[in-house]
């Protein structure tokens, strides 16, 4: 029987490397670096595996699903313990998500922000990626916060949108912190926004960027054909569109009703639970393979899976 | 050190080798103007090295032929050795610059159509009737027309036939005849019969019905001459700002009201013509129009819904030709309007008139035309091929949906420059008067300005606390109703007593605007397997004033980055194809050949159309390699763009 060759693709370009944390006793994390699609080893060199960040919020959140609050707990009301227990849970990194900021959600502050920062910090040494409520002006003032608490230390500080990249841009360049370029699952914007923040002075090794997660059934086949673009892009030499990628999974994922809903549903759907996680996985390895570096989740369990399932794709 | 002299004047000054003319020219008190900031951009402090030596690094805005005559910018020319310079007054440089920029001024383009109007007029001097020539008046017309013109037969409409007895025995049996000649000369129809000879003028009228501005030109057949061209707003435009939103008015219940706004527009200028020159309206014997589909269609009463509705199939590309009472246009009621055929629903008569306004249908040169209206549309051909396509463009170059915007008339700035140290803009008018507001080309050079001196980046916001740092308190960007904008003409300097600005949603609308344009192109030129890069000739007519300034619209990415003697500007093209049909019958049939051969390209159903658009909704675009001269030309100011 002949032998076939495996067909290897010689690419030109090269996902940037992007390090988080690895100053001051705190652990490092490094991204990036492929010279090849997701897993494809026999192609090409892949530095560095996927991470998986765990979300944590500032505040109890006020109306997660049921299996969240069952699979953590008490924990929930303290963000410190919560980021202590998410280290143990193996995360690579902590994703404190500041969203009392946010005007409904208790309009906290900069003062608020800083001491949570300062806590977490203090309390794990892995990296802690910062992301603020989503809405321009309070992103503005928390992450400026957040930036400052936590200078030197490496931080990922986001979301920069089109409207604010400047200010969020800005501090992350002042204090030392790499900044997340969030655009609306579209190739052309991701990039952009990329060269917009370039051009402020922030360096390739200082950006990611967060193409939009369309969780599944709600536009995850869009974010992950923006993704493959994106990532081909860059192998084909763009050096704007070759920052490494990092996905809100778990938040996206436990948005939607099929996560949340517990009662008055299809008996088919079964258990909430399983369904649950198996919808937070599913949209995580979806997207793992479409070239995410960073997915950000929230149950534990998924965690412990697509750890595995990470460790298999690496044998 | 050398010794440098300024003529006239014979002032004289000492520097040490290596200074720039222009410090040296400050250090002797005379003051060179440098609009752009002394950074070698805008051209205008050339002055003219008489005897000694400068360095002098090659700049565009030179040709060759002014470098070997001794011209030099003064911000970028260095002293070498003793010099003697000619500071010519501003006027004189002023000129320099404009030859340099000779390939951005509209050209007039000739085809040379041989001279055989349809519109004529004969003096005839009829036999009177008696019983040994008893033939009925018609017959005696009929009778001497086809012995003195070889006209066989002839129309007459009712209206003339029931006051044709009288005219030709008030007149004495000596008539002039106004005539509409059909295709081979033998037919004619008749429009007019007057008294005696009628001398003087013999007027018809060009009109490009545009979305936003319909243009007319008064054109004297006789003569050949265009007396006159007038604009106004198109009317309709309260009733929408494009095609789509006047079509979905159409559709409820206001077809006849936008008929009937267009044609107000078309006798508004009538009115003011005939006015200004002291004729009759009904003199005016033929009308020929060129506009896009959905206007035609407005025009002439047909129902556009189609048009907007897949598969975009409107009621007719070519127009049957009707007679000025049928659409109320105030000319001779008889007169007869030829509608110039159009290709699709999207590319209309404007382009067929373009394309044979252009003579683009008789090169060999790989020919991209591009009209940019409020659909941009765009051919790309040579003789012996055409693609064609449209792009939803908007209004923003003609003035509209544009806070300041107005037509490139008198008072609209057409030009800024932005001092990249001080960010102060130098403006000019049309006209030379106070500035009313901005136009086409002002805003490109607006915006290419305000894109290199960092006043914006490259997503077009503005940079506000970098302007803020620079400007300090007379800050020209500020907080307006619509968001940031920047102050081109405080109260005090502009003809209203009020400010003129540029906002971030006027430079949001531009940018929009341009990708449109430059998306259609990258899409057509893709799915030909052509490149860009390949086009040998790129003429440009449509809604700009008398000039666009080449290098700047290249810096936004509204065009693509060639050499600058590729480009032609050709003005209104769409008006001058209609002119053309006016004077001759052969540039009449040259352009319905011309609108059966373009093929038309859907940009609609196109998946990559809106994959280009959002890469070119950008400064130049997302894909820098795509305008290397502007990439190096951002990389060279980068200092100033730093936030």
């Amino acid at each position: 029987m002949p032998v076939v060759e495996i067909p290897v693709e010689k690419w030109n370009g090269q996902v940037h490397q992007v390090k988080l944390g690895g100053v001051g006793g705190r652990k490092e994390l490094i991204v990036g670096g492929d010279n090849t699609l997701p897993f494809l080893k026999f192609e090409g060199t892949v530095p560095h595996r996927p991470a998986i960040a765990i979300e944590v919020l500032d505040y109890t959140p006020p109306n997660w699903a049921e299996p969240l609050v069952k699979a953590w707990g008490d924990v929930l009301k303290s963000p410190v313990a919560w980021a202590k227990k998410a280290a143990e849970y193996g995360a690579n990194a902590i994703a404190l998500r500041l969203r009392s900021a946010h005007p409904e959600e208790g309009n906290t502050g900069a003062e608020h922000a800083k001491r949570v920062v300062t806590d977490i910090l203090g309390a794990v040494d892995l990296p802690v990626i910062v992301l603020g409520p989503e809405v321009a002006e309070k992103d503005n003032e928390v992450l400026v916060a957040a930036s400052e608490a936590g200078r030197g230390q490496r931080l990922a500080l986001g979301d920069c949108f089109d409207k604010n990249y400047r200010t969020i841009g800005a501090t992350c360049l002042a204090d030392g912190h790499v900044a997340i370029a969030k655009t609306p699952i579209d190739m052309n914007l991701a990039k952009q926004l990329n060269i917009l923040l370039s051009d402020l002075g922030l360096t390739m090794d200082s950006i990611l960027m967060d193409p939009t997660t369309g969780a599944l059934g709600y536009g995850l086949e869009y974010t992950y054909s923006v993704m493959e673009r994106l990532r081909i892009t860059a192998l084909m030499g763009d050096k704007m569109t070759a920052m490494p990628m990092i996905c809100t999974v778990g938040e996206e994922s436990w948005r939607q009703k099929e996560s949340k809903a517990s009662a008055g549903v299809p008996a088919t759907w079964g258990d909430q639970e399983k369904r649950a996680i198996i919808w937070e996985k599913l949209t995580a390895m979806g997207l793992l393979n479409a070239g995410a570096n960073i997915i950000v989740l929230r149950h534990p369990k998924t965690v412990e899976d697509v750890k595995v399932a990470i460790n298999k794709l690496f044998a | 050190m050398p010794e440098i002299t300024f003529q006239p004047g014979g002032k004289s000054v000492v520097v040490p080798e290596g200074t720039l003319l222009l410090d040296a020219a400050a250090k002797a008190g005379i003051l060179i103007d440098t609009p752009c900031g002394a950074q070698g951009r805008c051209g205008r402090c050339v002055v003219r090295v008489e005897s000694g030596e400068v360095s002098h690094r090659e700049n565009p805005h030179l040709s060759p032929k002014q470098l070997q005559e001794g011209w030099v910018l003064a911000c970028v020319a260095r002293i070498k050795n003793d010099l003697v310079l000619g500071v010519p007054p501003r006027k004189e440089r002023e000129k320099v610059v404009e030859e340099r920029a000779g390939t951005k001024t509209a050209a007039s383009v000739q085809c040379d159509w041989p001279r055989y109007p349809a519109l004529r007029q004969v003096f005839l001097e009829l036999p009177p009737p008696s019983l040994d020539d008893a033939f009925t008046d018609v017959d005696r017309l009929q009778r001497v027309l086809s012995k003195e013109h070889s006209i066989e037969r002839l129309y007459i409409e009712l209206p003339l036939l029931q006051r044709l007895a009288q005219t030709l025995r008030q007149s004495k049996w000596q008539v002039t005849l106004t005539l509409d000649m059909y295709d081979r000369g033998g037919e004619a129809r008749l429009i007019d019969i007057q008294p005696g000879k009628t001398e003087g003028p013999l007027f018809a009228i060009a009109v490009d019905i545009g979305t936003t501005n319909v243009v007319m030109d008064l054109v004297d057949i006789r003569s050949g001459r265009t007396i006159e061209r007038v604009s106004t707003r198109n009317k309709q435009i309260s009733r929408g700002e494009d095609v789509i939103s006047r079509i979905v008015y159409s559709e409820k219940g206001g077809l006849a009201e936008l008929q009937r706004l267009v044609v107000e527009a078309i006798n508004d200028l009538l009115k003011e013509l005939s006015q200004k020159h002291n004729f009759d309206t009904k003199q005016v014997y033929q009308m020929v129009t060129a506009s896009n589909t959905t206007m035609t269609h407005l025009f002439l009463g047909l129902p556009p819904r189609s048009i907007r509705e897949e598969p975009y199939v409107p009621t007719a590309s070519r127009f049957p030709v009707v007679t000025a009472a049928q659409v109320g246009v105030n000319i001779n009621p008889l007169a007869s309007i030829y509608c110039l055929p159009a290709v699709a629903a999207y590319v209309g008569g404007d382009i067929t008139s373009g394309v044979l306004a252009s003579c683009l249908f008789k090169t060999d040169k790989l020919t991209l035309f591009m009209d940019v209206g409020t659909n941009g549309e765009i051919v790309l051909g040579t003789s012996e091929w055409m693609t064609t396509c449209a792009c939803s463009a908007g209004p923003a170059f003609e003035g509209a949906g544009v806070r300041n915007g107005m037509r490139a008339t008198t008072g609209a700035i057409e030009e800024v420059r932005i001092n990249s140290k001080t960010l102060e803009p130098t403006l000019e008018v049309i006209g030379g008067v106070l500035p009313r507001g901005i136009c086409g080309s002002g805003m490109i050079t607006a915006l290419a300005e305000m894109l290199v001196t960092g006043v914006i980046d490259r997503s077009g916001r503005i940079k506000a606390p970098y302007v803020q740092e620079v400007m300090g308190e007379s800050s020209r960007v500020r907080r307006g109703d619509h968001g940031a904008e920047y102050v081109l003409a405080w109260a005090a300097e502009s003809d209203s007593g009020q400010d003129i600005v540029l906002t971030e949603v006027d430079i949001n609308n531009l940018i929009r605007t341009k990708a449109a344009i430059y998306a259609g192109m990258a899409v057509m030129a893709r799915n030909l397997g052509i490149n860009l890069t390949d086009i040998e000739e790129v003429l440009i007519g449509g809604a700009f004033g008398q000039h666009i300034d080449i290098e700047e619209a290249i810096q936004i990415g509204l065009l693509p980055d060639l050499p600058w003697e590729r480009f032609k500007f050709l003005g209104n093209t769409s008006l001058w194809g209609a002119y053309n049909v006016l004077l001759s019958k052969h540039a009449r049939d040259k352009v319905e050949e011309i609108a059966g051969k373009m093929t038309y390209m859907e940009l609609i159903t196109d998946n990559s159309f809106m994959n280009e658009l959002m890469a070119a909704m950008f400064l130049p675009h997302t894909d820098i390699d795509q305008f290397p001269t502007v990439k190096a030309a951002l990389e060279k100011v980068g200092a100033a763009k730093t936030s």
